[in-house]
């Protein structure tokens, strides 16, 4: 199945970003085939909405479930439209995160965990 | 003559002042422009003559019809459209009602509807006051939109008085930018000065002439007065901080009500205002 982790980088040994939407990027992993790709996630600029832009590009890519820190209210419906599976308080490298997922170390998330514009640091949350 | 009366911080007197003119021009129009949170009502106390709703138009989606929708999704600027297979999941918070996605989506599955996003009332404080207030409803983001309904109701033939919000970004510029005259009220403290000198940035932009009243004088120190000596900006008035002015207001009283003093130091103020735009 092929699953995604929000990265601060392009390499497994990246740090897993705690922002769904605003990640600078997304590692697409294939565990049947212990394969990968990183996407940049282009919506991290947006004004509004990133949640919403990078829950589409996800679902898009056909994985069946992501690991990040947090998800807001707005990326999670998409990504609940989409029925993939959220789990949330992933931190430590893209590699260990793979490895917790593995083994069934994760939890799946059942509910946003992050206001809107948690991921947009101060400016935005007025 | 359109005159507004403006801060940058909150607090420091707006209504007490857009309100003791008004009671000092007697016949004027009132227009309270602090949409997100109106209070000039408390103490102009009008006779509620009309409100009528401002409503924007918003997008839905008749995804029944089977249609692919994802152009719409693609097209908004604001993401308030996701496609995810033959669902359609629209944000309304995050929609400017541009009508884009009627345009780009599937000829006649896209729709429009009404929504309400605040309210225009109008009414009468006897025996002249024309009042005006916009209120904008709770969870909705168009305060720009309430006040361009707000725009126009001004009757420019005679005096008309507009109570800004606070802040200095598109709400205060929308109530000012048809002003002959601001008055800034601001408070001899950093906060206070801080935020006349952006408010006075803003104006000067604008190219709107303005004086200062300074309000809770007596607090903090002398570095707003020297400022204001310094660049030559005309305090209009001080308003002493004494602790029987907020407790008349925390009545709804006007400071008109607590000293009748002000209603000739206000109409002064008000001939000053007419003598320095006909100057102009």
């Amino acid at each position: 199945m092929k699953i995604c982790i929000t990265s601060t980088g392009t390499s497994l040994d990246s740090n897993v970003d705690p922002r769904f939407g605003r990640c600078p990027f997304f590692i697409i992993y294939d565990t049947n085939t212990d394969t990968f790709e990183a996407i940049e996630n282009t919506s991290r600029q947006a004004m509004g909405g990133a949640g919403i832009q990078s829950g589409q590009l996800i679902a898009s890519k056909n994985v069946e479930a992501v690991l990040s820190g947090n998800f807001g209210p707005n990326a999670f419906r998409v990504l609940q439209a989409a029925n993939i599976k959220m789990f949330s308080n992933v931190s430590g490298t893209v590699k260990e995160a793979i490895e917790k997922f593995k083994n069934g170390q994760l939890t799946e998330t059942s509910a946003p965990d992050v206001q809107s514009h948690y991921g947009m640091g101060r400016m935005g949350g007025a | 003559m359109i005159l507004s009366v403006a801060s940058g911080k909150g607090g420091t007197g707006k209504t007490t002042v857009a309100v003791s003119l008004a009671l000092a021009a007697g016949y004027c129009q009132f227009i309270d422009y602090d949409v997100e949170a109106p209070n000039a009502h408390i103490f102009l106390k009008p006779e509620v003559k009309n409100i009528k709703k401002v409503t924007i138009k918003q997008p839905y989606f008749l995804t029944e019809t089977g249609k692919d929708f994802s152009k719409c999704a693609q097209f908004c600027h604001y993401n308030a459209v996701a496609v995810i297979g033959n669902q359609v999941i629209f944000y309304p918070e995050l929609c400017h009602g541009c009508g884009g996605c009627i345009l780009v989506g599937p000829e006649g599955a896209v729709r429009e509807k009404e929504v309400e996003v605040g309210q225009v009332m109008k009414g009468l404080t006897p025996p002249g006051i024309d009042f005006i207030s916009g209120n904008l409803s709770p969870g909705s983001m168009r305060t720009t939109t309430v006040q361009n309904e707000l725009e126009k109701l001004i009757n420019k033939n005679g005096i008309v008085i507009i109570d800004s919000p606070p802040g200095n970004s598109c709400s205060m510029v929308m109530s000012v930018k048809n002003s002959d005259y601001c008055i800034l009220v601001t408070e001899p403290t950093p906060y206070g000065l801080n935020d006349l000198i952006l408010s006075m940035e803003v104006l000067g932009n604008l190219k709107i002439p303005y004086g200062v009243i300074i309000n809770r004088d007596g607090i903090g120190d002398s570095t707003l007065e020297d400022y204001c000596r310094d660049k030559n900006i005309k305090v209009l008035l001080k308003i002493p901080d004494e602790r029987n002015i907020a407790k008349s207001y925390s009545e709804g009283k006007t400071l008109i009500d607590f000293n009748n003093y002000y209603i000739q130091a206000f109409k002064k103020i008000l001939k000053e205002i007419e003598n320095t735009i006909n100057n102009n």
